[in-house]
């Protein structure tokens, strides 16, 4: 999924569970800044596509694969909040809507997967979710005027 | 022991040579042997800082950590040094932390939930640091400053720098990866299926030669 996209989930997210100060930091940083790994993966995209339009580059690292759960769980219980494995799931399950190829043990294991819902198209599923995202965060704020 | 510092380990090989010729010539002790009495000293460190003795469950402590020096120096002097044998040290050195981590639980120095937390960050370190290769050693030699900080901010540090160093070590991991789908090319919609094939037959191990 897009950036925008994960943006209004966790805009969303973090409006309807009327999170404040630390919350609302963790939320952004496991619902959105977990991408951060695409820029690690720029050096490799560019010594191997270079400056070439050429789709399906695998820009995922285990930092957003539900390995990362071995590590995001023992955080949020020393941080004694549930909003890093909350948000990241929420970040998770929409990538898992996209078809390319993911591999959600590695290290541990090499299975690949394509996710769920792979007969709908990609186009299909990202616009739906971004237009209820737009509805429900203009509503929210609407309604809480 | 020092085995993130080759220079550091060598050094100390070469100081301890006479004990380590000593242990292994004239007594005849082998590398597992010294693993596994390096394992039983930390146990009685554990219990004693357990009864509340934590300066002598300290010293004990120290007394294993020297003799987990040795069981790599035999297996390097005697030409045994095996995969085998680095990750049965590997299993001790995770049993022995478990064991003072929870002598310090018994003891009331930290609460369970940190120990626990602190344990689980050096086990997936140690579940990763073969191929990533990144271990910075912060696990029991922390604990020696329990006299000069408090050990729950001690037990916090250990989470800390185990867990940052795992994600960065599985980050390693995961651009040893990249760089190989990369080497493979062709179409970028199924290269992680044909890299993680070709993984798992480099891994995989050569068949057993057949008898006559």
């Amino acid at each position: 999924m897009t950036i925008v996209t994960h943006v209004l989930a966790t805009t969303l997210g973090v409006k309807l569970f009327h999170l404040h100060g630390r919350s609302v930091v963790l939320a952004y940083l496991f619902g959105v800044a977990v991408d951060i790994d695409h820029f690690i993966k720029l050096p490799y995209f560019l010594r191997s596509v270079g400056l070439r339009n050429k789709r399906g580059y695998y820009w995922r690292s285990s930092l957003q694969e539900p390995v990362a759960l071995l590590w995001i769980i023992p955080l949020s219980i020393f941080l004694g909040t549930v909003v890093p494995v909350a948000f990241f799931i929420v970040h998770l399950a929409m990538d898992y809507a996209v078809r390319y190829e993911k591999m959600p043990w590695y290290p541990y294991s090499a299975v690949v997967t394509r996710g769920w819902l792979t007969r709908i198209p990609d186009a299909v599923k990202e616009g739906v979710l971004l237009a209820v995202l737009i509805c429900s965060n203009v509503f929210l704020v609407w309604t809480r005027r | 022991m020092f085995e993130r510092l080759p220079r550091l380990d060598a050094a100390v090989d070469r100081a301890a040579g006479p004990i380590t010729r000593f242990l292994h010539r004239r007594l005849g002790i082998t590398a597992d042997q010294v693993t596994w009495a390096s394992f039983g000293v930390t146990i009685v460190a554990a219990a004693v800082i357990a009864r509340g003795h934590l300066y002598a469950g300290l010293a004990l402590m120290a007394v294993g950590q020297a003799l987990d020096h040795f069981d790599g120096a035999i297996a390097r002097e005697s030409g045994s040094a095996s995969l085998a044998g680095a990750r049965l040290d590997t299993a001790v050195d995770r049993l022995s932390e478990a064991a003072i981590f929870f002598g310090m639980v018994a003891a009331g120095l930290v609460s369970l939930k940190l120990a626990l937390l602190a344990f689980t960050a050096i086990l997936l370190l140690t579940s990763v640091s073969e191929r990533s290769r990144l271990d910075p050693g912060c696990k029991r030699f922390v604990l020696y400053l329990g006299p000069w900080v408090a050990y729950p901010i001690l037990f916090e540090v250990i989470f800390a720098v185990n867990l940052i160093a795992y994600v960065i070590g599985l980050l390693i991991v995961d651009i040893h990866f990249q760089r190989r789908m990369d080497a493979l090319g062709g179409d970028l919609d199924t290269v992680a299926s044909r890299a993680a094939e070709s993984e798992a037959e480099e891994r995989q191990p050569l068949p057993a030669p057949r008898s006559a």
